[in-house]
C-alpha cells in the first residue's frame, strides 16, 4: 500500500513539474507533437540555398496545411523565382504509413505522383528531400531516450527515432533533440545506415498563437556540404481552410 | 447620381467583404529568344539559321474562393515565316502559321465543394505516360518544328467531380482546334522524291463543324492510379488529301480532320524499384482517310539521387488500314524504344539526354541539353538534336534536320 502511495506521489510530482513519466521517449515526442497540434497552418516560405562557396539560389513558396501531423494535407506553391511560379506539391500525410505526394508542373499542365522510392530526391535543388517535406507522426517511429544535451545553449532531450516497418523512409534512423522547456524541436540529424546525411536545425523559436514555433529551419546536406535555410514568414495557425482545397483538382488551380 | 452612389457603395461593400481577403492575383511570363542552326541543307528549304522570339504573359485572378479567371497572351516573331505577321488578335489558333498576337488562354473556373467547372480557352491533358500519350485527345500541338511541339489550348467546358479517390471528368468543346503541322515548303515537310515534277500547293483545311465530347473516370489509390477514357470527336492531327489540278498543273493538298472515337485507359503503379506506367487507346473512324488502330505505351520511371530515368516502348497495332497520307507524330513515334535521363547538377544547372530508336532500326533521334539559370530571371539552354535513318521512316525522313539550338529566356 505504501509503495502504491509512493509511486502515485512520484507520478503526480513529475506531472506537476512538467516531466513525462519516467522520461519515456515516446511520451516526450507525443507531448511535443500534441503541443503543435493546430487545425491548420499557413506561411510564406523564403528558401535560400547555399553551397560551400555561398548563396546560389533563392526560392519562395506559400504553404497551406489542413490538420496536423499524420492527419494532414498540405499544398506548397512556388511564387519565385519567376520560372518556377505555379509549381505546386500536394502532400497527404497518414498516421500509419508514408505520405502520398503529387507535383503539379504548369509548363506541361500535368500532375505527377512522387513515388515512394523517389522521396530521397532533393526537392527542386534544395537540401530538403521530398520525404523531409512530409509531416512526422509520433506513431510512425520507435524511440529510445539517449539522455540530455545542450543545443545552442538550451537543454534538450536527445532521442533516437527509428522508422517502423510500415513507414518507408530513406533514413535508417534519426536523432531528435527536443527542448525541455518548451517541447519544441531543436534539431534532427538523419542517418543512412551509420552515416549522418542530413541535419535540420530549428531556430528563432517564438510563441505564435500558443504554439512554440521555429521560424527558421536550416537543412544541411552533410554529404554534399550544402545547406538550405527556410524562413517562415507571415505564419498563422488555425486559419479557416476547406478540405476540397487539398485535392488533385485543387492542385491544378493557380 | 443615386445610381452611381449605389454602385460605388456596392463595390466598396464587395471590396471590404470578409472574402475580400481571399482575393489573389498572380502572373507569370517570359521573354524568349531562340537560335536554330541546321548544319545540313534540306531539299526544299535552304535556310540553315532561324531565329524565333516569344513573349508570353499569363495572369490569374481569384476574386473569391469559388471563382477564378485566367488569361494569357503570346506575341511571336520568327525569321523563317513561321509567324503570320498580320496585326490582329487571334483566338482560334487555326492558321498554318503561328499568330503574331494570340490569346493563349482565357477561362473562368467555378468551384463548389467537390465540383470544378472550367469554361473557356484552356489546356486539357489526359493520360499518364510521357513518351507518347495515346489518350490525350484534347491536346493539339504546334508541330511546325516537329521535335519541339508545344501544346495549344482548346475552347470548351470541362467539369470535374471528385468523389473520394475517384474523379469523373466530362469535356465538351464546341469548336475544333487542330494541331499545327509543318509548313509545306519548309524542312520539316519532307516530300517524296517523285513529287518534283508537279508542284504541290497548300489547299488549306476542311475543319469539322461538330463539337467534341469526352469522359474520363479516374481512381487514385494507395498502390495504383488508373483511368478509363472515352472520346468522340475529331483527330487533331490531319489526314492529307491530294487532289490533282489541271490548270495550272499541281497537286492540291488539303488537311482533313477525320471523325474518330477513342476508348482508352491509363495506369500508374509505383513498385519498390520503379514506377510502372502504361497507357493505351483504341481509335476507330468511319472516314476513308483514317485508320483504325491501337496505340499503347509501357514505360518505367525511376529517380535516383539527382537522376531521373525514364524508358519504355510505344507500340501500335493497325486493325484497319485506310489512310493514304497522314501527319501523325504520335503514331510515327510508335514501334519505338524511348529513353530519357535528366540530371540536376545544382539548383541552377541541369542536363537532359533523350533518345528514340525505331524497332526496325530505320530511325534514330537523340538529344542532349544543358540548361543554366543566372540570377532570379535568366536562363540559357543549349541543345543538340541528331536525327538519322531511312527516308521512308517517320524519324528517318528528318535525317537532314539534325540541329543545335540556343535559347535565352527572361522570366518575370
Amino acid at each position: 500500500m505504501n509503495r502504491r502511495v509512493l509511486f502515485a506521489t512520484l507520478i503526480a510530482g513529475m506531472a506537476a513539474i512538467g516531466l513525462p513519466a519516467a522520461d519515456d521517449a515516446r511520451t516526450i515526442v507525443a507531448e511535443s507533437q500534441r503541443r503543435t497540434n493546430a487545425t491548420s497552418q499557413r506561411y510564406e516560405g523564403v528558401l535560400q540555398v547555399f553551397d560551400g562557396k555561398g548563396k546560389i539560389a533563392d526560392k519562395r513558396w506559400t504553404f497551406d496545411r489542413l490538420g496536423s501531423h499524420g492527419n494532414s494535407k498540405a499544398i506548397l506553391r512556388f511564387t519565385a523565382p519567376a520560372e518556377v511560379k505555379g509549381v505546386a506539391l500536394l502532400v497527404v500525410s497518414h498516421p500509419d504509413r508514408a505520405s502520398d505526394q503529387w507535383m503539379w508542373t504548369p509548363a506541361i499542365e500535368r500532375d505527377r505522383r512522387i513515388a515512394l522510392q523517389d522521396r530521397s530526391t532533393r526537392f527542386f535543388g534544395t537540401d530538403f528531400s521530398f520525404e523531409d517535406l512530409e509531416e512526422r507522426d509520433v506513431d510512425q517511429y520507435d524511440y529510445v531516450l539517449q539522455g540530455e544535451e545542450q543545443v545552442e545553449g538550451v537543454v534538450c532531450w536527445r532521442i533516437q527515432s527509428t522508422p517502423k516497418q510500415t513507414k518507408t523512409s530513406q533514413y535508417t534512423r534519426s536523432l531528435v533533440w527536443i527542448r525541455k522547456e518548451t517541447y519544441a524541436l531543436a534539431r534532427i540529424e538523419s542517418f543512412t545506415r551509420d552515416k549522418a546525411v542530413r541535419r535540420l536545425t530549428y531556430s528563432n523559436i517564438a510563441n505564435i498563437q500558443g504554439i512554440w514555433t521555429a521560424q527558421q529551419l536550416e537543412m544541411a546536406d552533410l554529404v554534399r556540404g550544402s545547406r538550405t535555410r527556410l524562413t517562415l514568414d507571415k505564419l498563422q495557425y488555425n486559419v479557416p481552410m476547406k478540405d476540397e482545397d487539398f485535392t488533385l483538382l485543387a492542385l491544378r488551380r493557380k | 447620381m443615386i445610381r452611381v452612389g449605389a454602385i460605388v457603395a456596392c463595390v466598396a461593400a464587395f471590396a471590404t467583404a470578409p472574402n475580400a481577403s481571399a482575393q489573389t492575383i498572380s502572373q507569370r511570363g517570359f521573354l524568349e529568344g531562340a537560335l536554330w542552326l541546321f548544319p545540313a541543307r534540306a531539299p526544299a528549304d535552304s535556310t540553315r539559321v532561324m531565329g524565333d522570339g516569344l513573349i508570353r504573359e499569363e495572369a490569374f485572378y481569384k476574386p473569391t474562393g469559388w471563382l477564378q479567371f485566367a488569361g494569357g497572351f503570346e506575341l511571336r516573331g520568327n525569321t523563317h515565316d513561321q509567324v503570320d505577321r498580320r496585326r490582329r488578335l487571334d483566338f482560334a489558333d487555326r492558321g498554318t502559321q503561328r499568330p503574331l498576337l494570340s490569346v493563349r488562354r482565357a477561362s473562368v473556373t467555378f468551384t463548389h465543394g467537390p465540383l470544378t467547372i472550367d469554361a473557356g480557352k484552356q489546356f486539357i491533358r489526359w493520360g499518364k505516360t510521357d513518351i507518347v500519350t495515346p489518350t490525350d485527345r484534347f491536346a493539339p500541338r504546334d508541330f511546325l518544328n516537329v521535335v519541339d511541339a508545344e501544346f495549344i489550348a482548346v475552347t470548351g467546358i470541362r467539369g470535374a467531380l471528385q468523389l473520394g479517390e475517384n474523379t469523373i471528368e466530362a469535356v465538351w468543346t464546341p469548336r475544333f482546334t487542330p494541331s499545327r503541322i509543318p509548313l509545306l515548303h519548309q524542312r520539316w515537310t519532307v516530300l517524296p522524291a517523285n513529287t518534283g515534277i508537279v508542284p504541290l500547293v497548300d489547299a488549306g483545311a476542311v475543319f469539322p463543324t461538330g463539337s467534341q465530347t469526352g469522359v474520363r473516370v479516374s481512381h487514385v489509390g494507395q498502390t495504383l492510379e488508373y483511368a478509363v477514357a472515352f472520346f468522340n470527336g475529331f483527330n487533331h492531327q490531319p489526314a492529307i488529301a491530294a487532289t490533282p489540278r489541271a490548270f495550272p498543273p499541281a497537286i492540291a493538298l488539303t488537311r482533313i480532320y477525320p471523325a474518330i472515337r477513342m476508348l482508352g485507359a491509363d495506369a500508374a503503379m509505383p513498385t519498390r524499384w520503379f514506377t510502372l506506367k502504361a497507357e493505351t487507346a483504341y481509335v476507330r473512324s468511319s472516314s476513308p482517310l483514317a485508320d483504325d488502330y491501337l496505340l499503347y505505351v509501357v514505360q518505367i520511371e525511376r529517380q535516383r539521387g539527382e537522376w531521373l530515368f525514364l524508358g519504355g516502348y510505344a507500340g501500335e497495332v493497325v486493325t484497319r488500314a485506310r489512310a493514304p497520307a497522314t501527319f501523325a507524330p504520335d503514331r510515327g513515334l510508335s514501334r519505338s524504344f524511348v529513353a530519357r535521363a535528366s540530371y540536376t547538377i545544382d539548383p541552377n544547372r541541369s542536363v537532359v539526354f533523350e533518345t528514340a530508336v525505331r524497332q526496325n532500326g530505320k530511325g534514330v533521334y537523340a538529344k542532349a541539353e544543358y540548361s543554366q539559370a543566372r540570377g532570379a530571371h535568366w536562363r540559357v539552354t543549349a541543345a543538340m538534336r541528331v536525327i538519322a535513318g531511312d527516308a521512308d521512316d517517320f524519324l528517318g525522313q528528318y535525317r537532314r534536320n539534325s540541329h543545335g539550338t540556343v535559347t535565352l529566356r527572361y522570366s518575370f
